[in-house]
């Protein structure tokens, strides 16, 4: 059990000093390397983490998935480890494009929140929807129950994801189109910014999610360990 | 789940557990006058809040009466499972030589039956208090009012067995299940809108979201809801 | 530079949320390896008994 948990202290610092160097890159050629748009000028450059991050949500989301159904098929407890763990960075990286976006929109479109814009709104439903999701995991205490349970709900919320999104998009296209039309293509260096940034913020998804399928691991080491202790006091009671 | 013998067929099974719960809903009718009344509240309150004109209503109020419908149905789908509770009869139904699904489906429908109850008071009270005429759309209204209805009781029954298995399991049921069904909202709300507009037109690409939406979570409630129900 | 307090605020955002996010997990890490220690205490001194 125990080394399990201890890992290679030097693959995690190789890990971790790699992607803060990828980030670092990504930060520079999204605000000094990358050129300045024309119309929205130095603002513009928020939309790289933006919109990579709206990207890195929906992969940490598919993570989940995966780790749902992987659950519901195998009755291996590490499939809901992986799911609770994408849910919560999917959450974190769902965040950040839910507050960067508003920061963008209201000097470039004069409103903080435009209803009409279909991938913010849907961004908006799943973070209500996988905040639920951590919430039903806080109410159950069996951790079997728990796996079973928000698999389930887990399903069910991925599945709404493509139906929210859609429904959103022809939603607005009944409404007044957004106030200013956002930009369309990117110029090729953007373009190269843009993935850059994407792939880094990935490999950052990646290592967050690993530490905290570390943290499931521990606490259920915990748990175990609990339960023998319980366990031989009761028996030294006697 | 499948290496259980099931001397029941699926459709026989589904059929006792819709006929047991609408037995036990018409020996009392708690549930239903309580979400009729609670709907017509909602329905009310709208009113005392916006005030609406004529005018106003048919642009708002298939919002309105959706809104009702969906907090109405958050309530009532909630006792579906937790009334089972109090003498632990869930378990017996498990127990059955029956497939699981069997029992999420007989509630489903049952739950799918109350809910079509629930409006055909509704309507017509929404009709009158809004000055809203329905008499001239009811063919397609019912239709968009039996397929949004089918993915509420659907989704519904499923979350309400999730939450049932939670601690403050009244809170959860919402929680949960309103963002789930924000895109049936919008798809429901959109066909209603359209055929209370003047030109009582039928919005397809909305009804075509609304039977995706049915058909997608009534078939990851058969491939999933099963799992809730085991011990 | 127009709007650069903007761009600020939207990469210190990002900048804070993701710091906090691996401190407190790193916290909850650490507080459970303690745990850990503190239950193999128990258990060893239990098989000494």
């Amino acid at each position: 059990m125990a080394s399990r948990i201890r890992e290679s202290i030097f693959g995690q610092a190789l890990a971790s000093v790699s992607v803060s160097v990828l980030i670092g890159f990504a930060i520079y050629g999204a605000l000094i390397w990358a050129p300045t748009e024309k119309t929205m000028g130095f603002l513009q450059r928020i939309f790289y983490f933006h919109a990579a991050s709206g990207e890195v949500m929906i992969l940490a989301f598919c993570a989940a998935f995966i780790g749902n159904v992987g659950y519901l098929i195998r009755r291996k407890i590490e499939w809901d480890w992986l799911a609770i763990s994408s849910v919560e960075v999917g959450l974190i990286f769902n965040t950040i494009s839910l507050v960067t976006g508003p920061i963008w929109a209201k000097p470039a479109w004069g409103i903080w929140w435009d209803w009409g814009d279909a991938r913010l709104t849907s961004t908006f439903v799943l973070w209500v929807l996988y905040i639920g999701y951590v919430i039903l995991r806080r109410m159950i205490e069996n951790p079997e129950r728990r796996a079973v349970v928000s698999s389930v709900f887990g399903v069910f919320a991925f599945l709404d994801v493509p139906l929210v999104y859609f429904s959103i998009w022809w939603w607005r296209t009944q409404h007044p189109p957004p106030l200013i039309t956002k930009p369309g293509g990117l110029a090729p260096d953007m373009l190269k910014v843009f993935f850059f940034t994407m792939a880094a913020l990935t490999a950052l998804m990646a290592i967050f999610i690993r530490q905290r399928y570390k943290l499931e691991a521990v606490r259920h080491t915990v748990a175990e360990m609990q339960i023998e202790a319980d366990y031989r006091n009761e028996g030294g009671a006697k | 789940m499948n290496s259980r013998a099931k001397s029941v067929s699926l459709t026989r099974a589904i059929a006792s557990v819709f006929a047991k719960e609408l037995r036990v809903e018409f020996r009392s009718f708690e549930l239903l006058t309580s979400t009729i009344v609670f709907a017509l509240i909602v329905v009310f309150v709208f009113s005392f809040a916006f005030n609406p004109s004529a005018a106003d209503s048919r642009r708002f109020g298939a919002g309105f009466l959706w809104i009702a419908l969906l907090f109405a149905s958050s309530l009532m789908l909630q006792p579906s499972f937790t009334r089972e509770r109090a003498n632990d009869s869930l378990a017996a139904l498990v127990l059955a030589p029956i497939d699981p699904f069997a029992i999420i489906a007989g509630k489903l429908f049952a739950n799918f039956f109350f809910l079509i109850l629930v409006e055909l008071i509704l309507l017509p009270a929404f009709s009158v208090l809004y000055n809203v005429p329905l008499l001239g759309i009811i063919g397609p209204l019912a239709g968009v009012m039996l397929l949004g209805t089918f993915g509420i009781a659907t989704v519904g029954t499923v979350f309400a067995a999730i939450a049932s298995q939670a601690r403050m399991r009244e809170l959860l049921l919402p929680l949960l299940l309103l963002p789930a069904l924000v895109p049936l909202l919008i798809a429901s709300v959109g066909a209603t809108m359209g055929l209370l507009s003047d030109s009582r037109e039928l919005p397809s690409a909305w009804v075509a979201v609304m039977v995706c939406f049915d058909i997608m979570f009534f078939t990851a409630a058969w491939l999933f809801g099963g799992y809730l129900l085991e011990e | 530079m127009n709007h650069f307090g903007s761009v600020v605020a939207a990469y210190m955002f990002i900048w804070g949320i993701l710091m906090v996010y691996q401190f407190t997990v790193s916290k909850r890490v650490s507080n459970l390896r303690q745990e850990v220690e503190r239950l193999k205490e128990t258990l060893e001194r239990g098989k000494r008994n």
